[in-house]
Formats: structure tokens, C-alpha cells, sequence
């Protein structure tokens, strides 16, 4: 565990610096739902008896130490997977194992830990791929994609969220560790989607600029008009200085489903979650 | 012994030789596939150089005046001198190995090409034979059934084959490093194996199994411009029905493919080769790792 | 400007081309014939390979098809447009393309190169072995045709070919090239694209890798059979040889020495593998020998192949921008 947090968490009382549109004041049901969920792989349980629910303006994390069933768990909310017991809903709908496709058209994006880019595809077109999508346009086999002004729109704006404007010419695989790493999570957001699920976003970006990344995330997220924000993350204090909740994840059952401050306030959790040191005093 | 038996024998025996020289072609292109992932489809050229030269080595050791018992020993020396060709053509190979697949399987099928017209040059383009010198060993005659001996001697050498292969993989110290090669490439250059100079020796013991099987069927079988694309698509269905890489998928695979042609050569001709294939895209399809091989990452 | 630069080159060429008959002897028009076959069938092999990322070596199954299709249209059913044929090529390639891709499509790499060399080699052996319905090892007849509804009656098959014939295809490949030059630039080439560089991404966005895989192979299927309508045209012949496993490896051939990479890159490659396969022919008999040799070279030393030299040639002098239409990376 040599990912511990190197200052004091922001703290907890403030509003999260994250936090996506109000949600309305009638409690919402929920976009996204584990209802008593359980995944087997042969005689191991990964998951036990999982029930989370994250609304509309939520900015949830999902934090536990490894093996703790992270993975699984965002496996099974983004249809990869299906639970060997329960549901999973989006949207009122099951999507157990419906895979990535139909969710990315449904509205769920997600982003992987290790970036993930097109290497031979300009800033422009990979972005264009998501936006494609979002239009409905892929089976339009004979229209020239250059020409498209609604896409080329599209791009232009995501583009510019992220900072990406003035490499939209760029191939994919030029680009820096941390512009790859925009433009995968940039790519996502052009599906324009209700929820976003970011594994580790910051992983590989120096810890310098873990915050500045986070914040052009969260800040692209409101301005796209993302609902609920589901964020997979070791550094507490990136969970702490935006999540509006925290579900804490041990040997695959839920430890706890806190808001942050009273997260942090309760030293078993944070044992539990981030190792032997007590890296956070709150 | 009854007709039918006999008869029922005799197609075993022809397809069980069929397939002893298939397996070690096929063995060939397992060993280089297993650890270099190279697709070789200049495996069939290698079997026709095989029977080509062991023609010439032959006419010429014969007309030397050696005695006739002396044609097998000729063969086996014909393919083992052939084996010079190996370690160049693996040179030329590390230019791609660490590129794209479809570049290293065009670079085997430019080998292809070259080689068809290399026997052309130095064979001519009509087909040459040894004329039945192959049952100077005699024939194993039992009632209406009678095989060449020389045949069983070559089922029995493609088996020993098989023996020496297993016993190498398994029990020397360069079998093990060949296996952890195949294994874990990066892995095995961390722990200091010197993958080039394995892959070096994985193809020259590859080509060696080529050049044998062309050599060894040669007697029974003329030598073509043709045999080789003919047999390389062959040995490719082998290594498919086997599962690619797999030692044991070689044997199983050329055992199958031998008798299921054999069989259908009897029964039904129009049905041979369709057979042959259809069993490769129906494995390829249900078990893509093959019936041997490990499924496939 | 780019634009401007590479669709004046494309329109040279097509006009030095279109001059081939009125120029040059019957002999070079006549030669040129079967490249504009290759060229429409590596224009949808090249979707395929180059576009999508899949490696079909045993694409010589649908030059086969196409050329068998004619035989069975114009020889047996009498049907003597080739209007005619063509279309029903164009559907027999569909047809046969849609199951035989719904299998493979879900391999990639060297599986579905296997398995696409047994779909050709299974193929080889049904023409071969049915010789009651297929004519066998000698084939079948593929009778002259009329163009248009013309029968060109006071034409001998030299003067038909190295003529209107010769005029047909050249026509026939400049749509079917713009018509792959519309499909690669559209949301679907770009889906194509990305699925080819990274197919987890892809699905992550909403590409539908299998389907579009599957689309991919359709489509060059039925460039794959018209291509082969237009050779057995022209030789009056289908043949089992037309779709063995080493034809397969000469369109991969054409496709990589022209580039794999460029749009106009295999059908540069058919021009080039044509010419210099005539031009070696006629020096000597062990030409596969030196076209081996050729083939190694550019495998090791151009991977880019032939248009990647020329983009490289066009960037060094004059610091002109390299054509972008001739590339599959950009979609400018």
C-alpha cells in the first residue's frame, strides 16, 4: 500500500468541490442499483450480499483495499458481468451482462484504470466515435463524417472541456501520458452520459497533479450535464474532497455507506480501508 | 485373412503412413509457432527441399555403387544436411518478429514463392520419383495384405520422433528453457535465457523436421512443384485440429487427419479434402484452442 | 488544399489510364484488365484488413464466387448481360459472406486468418471435387457477355476486351472506389477504425464490434465477387485455382506492396504486382523468384508499402503535405 494520502483530507463539513447539479427536492429512485448482490468465481466469493444505490447528483466513491471486490463490483454496475445471485438496475432496467454497448447507449460510461486510447485515431475522430454513438448515426455508411457540423460541434465542445482543443488534429498515440489520459475519460463524456464510472482516473498522473485532473473531471462532468458520478479511487484524499458518499468495500460485503464526514470520522473504517497507518485525521 | 479385413488394413496402414509424415511436418510448425508465434508457411517448403534433395542424395549415393539397404541412411542424412537452410532463413525472420502477425506470414509465404522457383531451377518442372527403390526392405505379407517394409520403418522413425521430442521438452535443460520461452517470453529474457539464440535453435530443429518428412516419403510419393503448397495447408489443418503449440495436438491432429483422408478415399472421394476442412472450421469454431492446445487468451 | 493536391493526382492517373487504349497496343489494355478486378476486390479487402484489422487469407474465395457466378448466369441460365452477372455476383457475395462472417467475425488475429484459409481451402475442394456441377479441376465456361445491352458483335474478344471492355471496368473501379472512399470516411468507416485500434474501448463508446466486424466483411465480400466477375470475364473461365490458398496470399501480397494503410494503397499494389508481373514474365520463367524476393523486401523495409514510400517521397521534396486521402489514419 504505498498509495497513502500525503496531507490532511479537505475538510468534510464544505460543500463537495464535485458535487454535480442539485438533484431535484423529491427524493429520486435510484440510476443506478445493486440490489443484494452476489458473484461466485467457481468456489470463491467475490461479492457478498452487495446492495448500493446511487441518485441522481450523487458523486459516490467506491474505496477498499485490494481484492476487497472493486473490480467486480464495477463489472457487474457496467452490464460486464452477471451476478451469480441478485440484480443489478439502471435506470429501472436490468442490465445484468447486457454489456457495454447497450449501456453506452442507454447512458453509462466508464473508464479504465490503464488508459485506453485509439493510437492511430486523431483527438477529433476518438472523440467523434463516442459522439457518433450518441447521434445514432453509426450505420450511416455513406455520409461524410467531415462534413458533419452537429458532430464537429460536439467534438469542439468536449474538446474544449478537457483542454484538448488545439491537438483535435493530433494522432492519438503523440499525445502525453496526461493528454491520453483526458482524452479517454474526454471520449466517455461524449456519450453524454446520466452516469460516469471513473476507475482510478488519476492513476499514473503524478501526484502533483491528481487534484488538478480530478478537478477538470469534476468540473467537465458538471458542465456536461452528468447526473451521477461513480468514482473508483485509492487516494483519500481525492475521495474525501469529493465525494458526497463513500461505500467502503471489505472482503466483499459493504463496510460502510457514509457521507464523508461521518466516513472519516469513524477509525475502524478508515483501518479498515487504508491499511495499518492512519494516513487521514479527521 | 479375410479380403475385407485385408482391405480395411491396408487403408489403415496407408492412412497411419500419411500420417506419420504429416506429424512431422506439423511437429515443426508447432515448435516454431509454440515459441517464436511465427505461422510458417514455409514449413511445406522446407518438406518438398527435404524430397528433392533426398532424390539426389539418393540417385547419387546408388549410382556410387552403395548397397541398396543404404537408402534410408541416405534419406535421414538427406534431411539432416538440408538443415542448413534453417538458421539463415531464421535471420531473415528476426527482421519481423516483433511486428505485426500478417507481416511474418507474408514474409513465409515470399519464402514460399522463392523456394517453388529455386526447385524449379535445380529439379526442373516435372515431377521426379525413386522408382520402387523403397521395397529393397522387402514387404510384410499377410494373406491378401502386404505392406512395405519401409513403410513401418518410417511410421516407426516418425514415432521414435515423437518419443525423442516429448523426452527433450520435458527432461533436458534446454527443453525447459524452450517451454519457459514459450511461456513468458519477456519473463524468460528477465531470468537470462538468451531467447535468440533459442529461437535460432528452435527453427533450424523445426526446418530439420521438415526436411526429414520430405525425405522419408519420397520413396512412396513423387516430388512436385506443387507438394509444397499442397502439403503446408495439410500440416496447417493438423496443428488447427490439434491446437497450435501443442506437442501431443501434432500427434493426435496428423493421426486424425491421416485416417479421416484415407478413409474417405475409399468411401467416398468427392469427400477427402471437404472433410478435412470441415473439421478444421467446426474445431475452430467449437474449441478454437484445439483439442490439445490451451484455450486460447 | 490537401484535398485539392491528391484528387488531382488520383484524376492523372485516371486519365493516363483511360489513354491506355488509344495508345498504347490492344496487348497493354488487355493486361490491364484483370488489374481493375484486383483493384475493386483489394478495395474491399482493404476494408477488411486495413480498415478493420482483420487479416482474411483466404479472400480468393469471392473472386471465385464472382467468377463461377458468371459461368453459372451467362453459361448455364443463358442470361447474356453483364449487368446481370454483376449484380448476382454482387449477391452471392453477400449471401455467402454473411454466415461465413457471422463465424469468424469473433476471432481476430491469427484465428481468423486460419479460419478464413479454411473457408477458401473448403471452397477450393467443393469446386474441385463436385466436378458433375463445377467442371472440376477444368473449371467452367464463362461465355462473352454484352455490355450495356451492346453486343458489340463486330468485335473479335482481344478488340472487346482491350476496348469497351477495358472502358467498362475502369469505369465499374472508379465507383466502386469512390463509393469505399464515402464508406471509410462515414461514421461507420470511423466505428471501423476505432474498433480495429482498440476493440474494449470501442465497445465502451458504443461500437458494435461484431456487427460492424461482420458489416467489414459483407462489404468486401461483394467487391471480393464483382472483382472476380470481371476476371472470369475477361479469361472466359471460372477455375478452382481462382480461390486456392496461395491466391489468397497474392491479394494479401498486392495489398501490402501498395500499403495497407493508404486507401489508393492496394490498388497501387494490384497495378504494381500486374505490371511487374508481366514485365518479369517476359524475362524469365523463375519470375515467383524474384517476386518472393520482392515481396520479402518490402515486408522488411516498406512496411508502409508503396504509397507509404510516396507519401514519405511527396513530404521530403517540396514540403508538400502529404495527400490525405490517401490515408487511413486521417480522415481530414
Amino acid at each position: 500500500m504505498s498509495r497513502q494520502p500525503t496531507s490532511n483530507a479537505a475538510p468534510p463539513a464544505e460543500e463537495p468541490k464535485g458535487a454535480p447539479p442539485r438533484p431535484t427536492e423529491h427524493a429520486p429512485s435510484p440510476l443506478i442499483e445493486a440490489r443484494s448482490v452476489c458473484k461466485n468465481y467457481g468456489a470463491f466469493r467475490a461479492l457478498e450480499n452487495v446492495s448500493i444505490a446511487v441518485r441522481e447528483g450523487e458523486f459516490v466513491s467506491i474505496v477498499g483495499p485490494n481484492g476487497a471486490g472493486k473490480t467486480t463490483l464495477v463489472n457487474l454496475l457496467t452490464g460486464l458481468l452477471v451476478p451469480t445471485k441478485g440484480e443489478v438496475y439502471f435506470k429501472g432496467r436490468n442490465i445484468a451482462g447486457v454489456g457495454p454497448v447497450t449501456l453506452a447507449t442507454q447512458g453509462m460510461a466508464r473508464t479504465f484504470q490503464l488508459v485506453q486510447i485509439f493510437p492511430e485515431l486523431t483527438v477529433a475522430e476518438t472523440i467523434a466515435t463516442a459522439a457518433v454513438t450518441r447521434q445514432g448515426k453509426r450505420w450511416r455508411l455513406l455520409s461524410p463524417l467531415p462534413q458533419d457540423a452537429e458532430i464537429a460541434t460536439r467534438v469542439a465542445e468536449i474538446a474544449g472541456l478537457f483542454g484538448l482543443s488545439s491537438r483535435l488534429a493530433t494522432l492519438s498515440r503523440l499525445l502525453s501520458q496526461g493528454e491520453k489520459k483526458l482524452l479517454d475519460v474526454a471520449s466517455a463524456f461524449a456519450l453524454d452520459p446520466q452516469v460516469i464510472l471513473l476507475d482510478e482516473p488519476t492513476s499514473g498522473v503524478s501526484t502533483a497533479e491528481k487534484h488538478a485532473v480530478m478537478a477538470t473531471l469534476a468540473g467537465a462532468a458538471r458542465a456536461a450535464g452528468v447526473q451521477a458520478i461513480i468514482l473508483v479511487e485509492h487516494d483519500m484524499d481525492l475521495v474525501a474532497a469529493y465525494s458526497r458518499r463513500i461505500i467502503a468495500l471489505s472482503e466483499g460485503r459493504v463496510l460502510a455507506d457514509l457521507p464523508p464526514e461521518k466516513f472519516f470520522a469513524d477509525p475502524v473504517i478508515i483501518e479498515t480501508v487504508v491499511g495499518k497507518r492512519r494516513g487521514v485525521s479527521c | 485373412m479375410p479380403a475385407a479385413i485385408s482391405a480395411i488394413a491396408n487403408v489403415l496402414i496407408g492412412g497411419i503412413f500419411h500420417a506419420a509424415v504429416l506429424f512431422l511436418v506439423a511437429a515443426g510448425l508447432q515448435l516454431v509457432f509454440g515459441v517464436q508465434k511465427i505461422v510458417n508457411l514455409a514449413c511445406g517448403s522446407f518438406y518438398a527441399l527435404g524430397a528433392y534433395f533426398g532424390i539426389t542424395l539418393v540417385n547419387f549415393g546408388l549410382g556410387a555403387g552403395l548397397p541398396d539397404w543404404t537408402l534410408l541412411p541416405l534419406l535421414v542424412l538427406a534431411g539432416l544436411l538440408m538443415v542448413v537452410i534453417g538458421p539463415p532463413i531464421e535471420r531473415l525472420l528476426r527482421a519481423v518478429y516483433d511486428r505485426d502477425e500478417s507481416f511474418q506470414l507474408l514474409l513465409t509465404f515470399a519464402l514460399v514463392l522463392m523456394f517453388q522457383d529455386i526447385f524449379r531451377l535445380v529439379w526442373g518442372a516435372n515431377p521426379r520419383s525413386l522408382n520402387n527403390v523403397h521395397l529393397v526392405y522387402g514387404k510384410w505379407t499377410v494373406g491378401d495384405f502386404s505392406v512395405p517394409v519401409y513403410n513401418l520403418l518410417v511410421i516407426g522413425a516418425a514415432l521414435l520422433t515423437a518419443f525423442l521430442i516429448g523426452l527433450f521438452l520435458k527432461h533436458t535443460t534446454f527443453g525447459r528453457l524452450l517451454r519457459a520461452t514459450a511461456e513468458n517470453r519477456a519473463m524468460a529474457e528477465a531470468l537470462g535465457v538468451n531467447v535468440r539464440a533459442v529461437y535460432a535453435a528452435v527453427f533450424t530443429l523445426g526446418t530439420l523436421l521438415g526436411t526429414l518428412g520430405g525425405a522419408l516419403v519420397v520413396p512412396t510419393a513423387a516430388a512436385s512443384l506443387d507438394m509444397a503448397v499442397e502439403f503446408v495447408i495439410e500440416a496447417f489443418a493438423v496443428v488447427v485440429i490439434g491446437g497450435l503449440g501443442s506437442m501431443p495436438g501434432a500427434l493426435a491432429g496428423a493421426g486424425l487427419v491421416g485416417l479421416i483422408r484415407a478413409g474417405a478415399l475409399v468411401l467416398y472421394p468427392e469427400f477427402e479434402i471437404l472433410a478435412i476442412y470441415l473439421i478444421v472450421i467446426g474445431v475452430l469454431l467449437l474449441k478454437p484452442s484445439g483439442l490439445f492446445g490451451k484455450p486460447a487468451a | 488544399m490537401k484535398h485539392g493536391s491528391a484528387l488531382l493526382l488520383v484524376a492523372i492517373a485516371a486519365g493516363a489510364l483511360a489513354l491506355v487504349p488509344l495508345l498504347a497496343p490492344p496487348f497493354y489494355a488487355n493486361l490491364l484488365v484483370p488489374f481493375y478486378g484486383y483493384a475493386i476486390a483489394l478495395l474491399g479487402f482493404n476494408l477488411l484488413f486495413g480498415y478493420s484489422g482483420l487479416l482474411s487469407f483466404g479472400h480468393a474465395l469471392f473472386l471465385g464466387l464472382g467468377a463461377y457466378t458468371a459461368a453459372v448466369v451467362a453459361g448455364v441460365w443463358g442470361i447474356k448481360e453483364f449487368e446481370v452477372a454483376l449484380l448476382a455476383a454482387a449477391l452471392a457475395g453477400l449471401i455467402v459472406a454473411l454466415p461465413l462472417g457471422w463465424l469468424a467475425v469473433r476471432y481476430r488475429g491469427i484465428f481468423f486468418g486460419m479460419l478464413t484459409l479454411a473457408y477458401g481451402m473448403l471452397a477450393h475442394a467443393v469446386l474441385f471435387k463436385f466436378y458433375h456441377l463445377t467442371g472440376g479441376d477444368s473449371g467452367m465456361r464463362v461465355p462473352r457477355m454484352h455490355l450495356l445491352g451492346l453486343e458489340f458483335a463486330a468485335y473479335n474478344k482481344i478488340e472487346l476486351l482491350a476496348g469497351p471492355f477495358y472502358y467498362y471496368c475502369l469505369t465499374l473501379c472508379a465507383l466502386a472506389a469512390f463509393l469505399m472512399w464515402r464508406i471509410v470516411r462515414s461514421p461507420f468507416g470511423l466505428h471501423l477504425r476505432s474498433l480495429r485500434d482498440n476493440a474494449q474501448k470501442a465497445e465502451y463508446l458504443g461500437v458494435r464490434v461484431h456487427q460492424f466486424r461482420l458489416a467489414a466483411f459483407a462489404i468486401s465480400g461483394i467487391y471480393g465477387a464483382v472483382g472476380g466477375t470481371i476476371l472470369g470475364f475477361r479469361t472466359g473461365l471460372a477455375d478452382p485455382e481462382l480461390v486456392y490458398w496461395t491466391h489468397s496470399g497474392h491479394l494479401v501480397f498486392m495489398t501490402v506492396l501498395g500499403g495497407f494503410s493508404s486507401f489508393l494503397g492496394p490498388v497501387i499494389g494490384a497495378l504494381a504486382l500486374t505490371l511487374l508481373q508481366d514485365q518479369l514474365q517476359s524475362l524469365t520463367q523463375y519470375w515467383r523468384l524474384v517476386l518472393g524476393a520482392i515481396l520479402a523486401l518490402v515486408v522488411i523495409f516498406l512496411p508502409r508499402g508503396l504509397a507509404g514510400l510516396a507519401i514519405d517521397v511527396s513530404l521530403l521534396l517540396g514540403r508538400r503535405s502529404a495527400p490525405s486521402t490517401a490515408s487511413t489514419t486521417e480522415t481530414a
